[in-house]
């Protein structure tokens, strides 16, 4: 893994998440993708902590967007993959495919 | 509406605990999904997300946050930041440090929590009774500018007094005349009986000459108050108290508009006062207004209220009344000779009523700090022999590099940490205190009426916050000084015990044994004092047989009694109740010692008047024939009153022995008269006896000169008057019989004002009593904290001379001279104390002489007998310690260290 940077689980989560809203995902949409994606809403507090998080490690960047009167004058935060936070997501992914080989634990309680 | 913006705390919590790079785009996040919930789900839930989510935040935030902090803590015991990181930063850790140090030391943090707790709540409870009854007492606004006027008639050696003081012509002077004035209103009060549906109840009543609650700043809070033409007409209209309309009126506001009994006539009930309006326990406001033609200029049974004018002061109006008074006695001086040297004086509503509680009130608070002081003698004794058991700690920091500024912050952060947690725990025992308190003042008969309960106002709240904060500065900063000069090379080298730090600290210690011993020796000797005061006027005769006689009122309406009625009622109550099982006697008076309302000026009969002396005036009583019987009060000289002095026989009077001597002539004042009243009302009255002195103006103070004339012989006679009871058993089990008396004789009319004289008497020395009983507290817990303050000290001096000591005992010294050696150590600083204290506590107490009663600040009893104590103190406190100390052995004390 380059860097030797670990994911942890919300982190991988997060990103997935950011590379999925391509460049223009900010907090609340970040969570909104998660609880649409992965059944859960973490809250928004958590949500920049693990995006500044992830920033430090150099998987995101961020830069700021417009400012609304809905947000009471506050400009957004927009987030974005990094190559870095790609390769990152593809090791991690790569890994799991490794470790998933062969195993077959049934299908996932969670019907489609 | 709020709905529109997100909750400010959730707010201001998510701001403060997230770090700043995220603080914008979360706070804009968490406004825009409250904006769209707001508008698709509605502000309940809006609100309840953006609360829960503000909950949320805090955890990863202030994680982040501490993690940040715990980066720059890496090393704890280094070098402080504080040229290197910002000052923020210096003080978190200092604090941080300080808490890790505390609660590695819970016992020792704990005591001293506690003792700062005590103090803090001692100040805070007085303070909340004191800002309750003399600070703020009343709910008006603008209490500042809220006036009423006094009067001083040196002719009629009157003091100053605020209560039916003013005659309608003077109202009328003031509120024509005074430019600074505003909205000036008069009223007198009285008492109407009142019935809505059922049996009539006595209501304490005011009536008001003017808009009364545009001057209080006060409207009611059901309906409205008086028109202009219905105070002019002297329409009947009422408004009642929120006390009558809650437990009368079954707190009805319908019943506003609708008719209420007042004396058995219909009035319209227009208004219900709001619950915390409270004018000398007023009931019932009734408008009325009274033509300065119909009362003379002496007859003063108003006062006033007003407003300072916009743009003036109190010293202003002032001035101008001065310029009022002098035209006024220029003016009349002729018709009213007491307008010689008469004084008209404004004092804010608040100071003309609590101005007799102050003395009380400074004196509590002053002993309130005076505890806190103990306290924090106590914790910086405790800290100052912590300091030296740290001393190698701190040695070593400052060697690692921390400056004497950064060892003295933290040890003072440490203190403020102390403090500010025994503050907390101190507020809330005093919301205890103080609600017992409260409660406890309620059901006291004060002179004032309190409006709100006692309670722990954020004034309160602020003043704990003060007291804890200083508490901190007082006692941290002696170690911190101390720790900031120390030189850490010695402290390295050598072990804490014989350097030249312990040397003054055992100086330090001494002084502060001293200064517990005099705080503790104001406290005692001020208790002393008032207990002493207490105990004198327990001994005080009242005059009359104060704990035999029962009293009440009775007030009979005009509207159904005349004249002749209200005689004939009286003289029928008076011999029903003298009949009543148990009852000796009884009589009928319009006042008994110590109320007096009544009183009047006089001519001696064939005395010259000369214009420089004092007018002669006396209390006027009424009374019937069997008032020397049923009060005891006896005979000097000629005859009493009897059922033979009626209508159309000569005038009669009585002297006490106090107007016999001042105006006739002491023994020879049988058979000179006197005259009073003018015009078609004056007469000339005979005195036919003298009669002994009652303590007619409270037990504090001497007889004032009386007057009895039998009540028959009054022209008019009043509508409301006292009957005394004297009962062989206890006089107030009479009460219910006397009551149905009145009830068979007129089932409308009810008694009030139902109480001993004792109660009467003491009522009037209740703020020293209440006053005492609170110092009496104080003192006690300002004794145990001087007491364990002294053992704590002493045992660390013995602890500390443990070699010494055993070098002494191995060179011979016997048990006895040891523990002598040790109490020494602490009666010596403690006689100091004593002595400092109670030469304060004497030049105190005289600046506050007017709560103390027949001791002199100097009484060498109180005096003497505090020194006693705290001597005693000390050496009980230290006696322990030396015990200790002398059990030492000698071989082992050798070893030590």
């Amino acid at each position: 893994m380059p860097r030797g940077e670990h994911l942890g689980e919300f982190e991988e989560l997060v990103l997935l998440a950011v590379a999925r809203l391509e460049g223009v995902g900010y907090g609340v949409s970040v969570r909104r993708e998660i609880e649409k994606r992965a059944g859960r809403a973490p809250a928004l507090g958590a949500v920049y902590a693990t995006l500044a998080r992830l920033e430090q490690k150099g998987c995101v960047r961020s830069r700021e967007g417009e400012k609304t009167p809905m947000r009471g004058g506050r400009a957004r935060r927009h987030f974005a993959l990094t190559s870095l936070g790609a390769s990152t997501l593809r090791a991690s992914r790569e890994a799991q495919e490794r470790l998933w080989e062969g195993l077959d634990l049934g299908r996932a309680s969670r019907e489609p | 509406m709020t709905s529109g913006r997100p909750p400010r705390l959730a707010t201001w919590l998510v701001s403060r605990a997230t770090p700043a790079e995220d603080r914008e785009p979360l706070l804009g996040d968490l406004e825009e999904e409250y904006q769209r919930l707001l508008a698709e789900e509605g502000p309940a839930s809006a609100r309840r997300f953006y609360r829960l989510e503000a909950l949320r935040a805090l955890g990863p935030g202030l994680t982040r946050r501490l993690r940040a902090g715990f980066a720059a803590d890496a090393v704890p015991h280094g070098p402080l930041p504080g040229r290197g990181g910002s000052m923020l930063d210096a003080v978190r850790l200092d604090l941080k440090l300080a808490a890790r140090t505390l609660l590695r030391h819970p016992r020792l943090s704990a005591t001293v929590v506690l003792t700062i707790a005590v103090g803090v709540a001692a100040n805070t409870a007085v303070f909340a009774v004191v800002d309750a009854v003399v600070l703020r007492p009343f709910p008006f606004p603008e209490p500042e500018r809220l006036v009423t006027v006094g009067t001083v008639i040196p002719k009629l050696r009157q003091e100053l007094s605020f209560f039916e003081n003013l005659s309608p012509a003077e109202y009328l002077d003031i509120a024509r005349e005074c430019r600074t004035l505003e909205r000036v209103v008069a009223w007198d009060m009285g008492n109407r009986q009142v019935a809505h549906a059922g049996a009539p109840e006595n209501l304490f009543s005011s009536f008001f000459w003017g808009d009364a609650f545009t001057t209080l700043g006060m409207a009611p809070a059901l309906g409205r108050g008086f028109t202009a033409d219905e105070i002019r007409r002297g329409e009947k209209v009422a408004i009642v108290s929120h006390r009558y309309w809650s437990t009368r009126l079954g707190a009805d506001p319908g019943l506003v508009g609708g008719r209420i009994l007042v004396n058995g006539a219909p009035y319209t009930l227009v208004g219900v006062m709001p619950r915390n309006a409270v004018l000398y326990g007023t009931e019932l406001w009734l408008p009325m207004e009274v033509g300065p033609e119909v009362f003379p200029r002496q007859r003063r049974q108003f006062q006033v209220l007003a407003r300072i004018a916009p743009g003036r002061t109190l010293d202003d109006v002032n001035a101008e009344l001065r310029a009022l008074t002098a035209r006024l006695a220029a003016a009349h001086a002729a018709q009213v000779p007491e307008y010689d040297g008469i004084r008209f004086l404004a004092h804010t509503w608040n100071e003309a009523n609590v101005r007799t509680l102050k003395p009380a009130a400074l004196l509590l608070t002053g002993a309130s700090v005076f505890v806190l002081l103990l306290a924090c003698a106590n914790v910086a004794s405790l800290l100052l022999a912590r300091a030296a058991a740290r001393g190698r700690e701190l040695a070593v920091r400052s060697a690692l590099g921390a400056g004497r500024g950064a060892l003295a912050r933290q040890l003072l952060c440490e203190s403020l940490l102390l403090s500010l947690a025994g503050g907390l725990v101190g507020v809330g025992l005093a919301a205890l205190a103080a609600r017992s308190l409260g409660t406890a003042l309620a059901t006291l008969p004060l002179p004032i009426t309190l409006p709100g309960e006692v309670a722990l106002s954020a004034r309160a709240l602020g003043y704990a916050l003060l007291a804890s904060l200083a508490a901190g500065l007082a006692f941290g900063l002696v170690p911190a000084i101390s720790a900031s000069r120390r030189d850490p090379s010695p402290a390295l080298r050598a072990f804490a015990g014989t350097t030249a730090g312990a040397v003054s600290r055992l100086r330090a210690e001494r002084l502060l044994v001293a200064v517990e011993v005099a705080g503790a020796a104001v406290l005692l000797v001020g208790c002393g004092l008032l207990l002493r005061s207490l105990d004198q006027l327990n001994h005080v005769d009242p005059g009359v047989a104060a704990s035999e006689l029962v009293g009440f009122r009775v007030t009979l309406p005009v509207e159904r009694y005349d004249a002749a009625a209200i005689l004939r009622f009286f003289r029928e109550l008076e011999e029903q109740s003298a009949a009543v099982p148990g009852a000796v006697s009884a009589t009928v008076t319009d006042q008994y010692p110590p109320i007096g309302f009544s009183r009047a000026r006089f001519r001696v009969t064939g005395a010259e008047p000369r214009s420089d002396d004092e007018l002669p005036s006396a209390l006027l009583t009424s009374v019937t024939a069997s008032y020397l019987r049923t009060t005891g009060v006896s005979l000097r000289a000629g005859r009493f009153l009897s059922e033979d002095d009626r209508p159309g026989r000569p005038f009669v009077a009585v002297a006490n022995e106090t107007a016999a001597r001042r105006y006739f002539g002491g023994p020879a004042a049988v058979g000179k008269s006197f005259e009073i009243g003018s015009g078609e009302r004056a007469r000339r009255i005979e005195i036919v006896g003298v009669v002994s002195d009652a303590r007619n103006r409270g037990l504090d103070r001497p007889a004032g000169p009386e007057l009895f004339y039998h009540l028959h012989q009054d022209q008019g006679p009043a509508n409301q008057y006292f009957v005394l009871v004297r009962a062989r058993v206890d006089p107030l089990s009479l009460v219910r019989a006397l009551r149905a008396r009145v009830a068979a004789l007129d089932p409308q009319q009810p008694i009030y004002a139902v109480q001993t004289v004792r109660q009467a008497l003491e009522a009037q020395g209740l703020p020293r009593r209440v006053a005492s009983s609170l110092l009496l507290v104080l003192t006690a817990v300002a004794l145990v904290l001087a007491g364990t303050g002294i053992f704590a000290v002493v045992s660390h001096v013995a602890a500390s001379r443990t070699r010494e000591i055993g070098v002494r005992m191995a060179l011979g010294a016997t048990v006895l001279q040891v523990r002598g050696l040790v109490v020494r150590q602490a009666l010596v600083p403690a006689a100091l104390g004593a002595g400092t204290g109670i030469l304060g506590a004497v030049g105190l107490a005289s600046g506050i002489g007017g709560l103390f009663f027949g001791v002199r600040p100097f009484d060498p009893l109180t005096l003497a007998g505090a020194a006693a104590l705290l001597i005693a103190l000390a050496a009980v406190a230290s006696d322990a310690p030396a015990r200790r100390a002398a059990r030492v052995d000698p071989v082992a004390a050798l070893r030590v260290e």
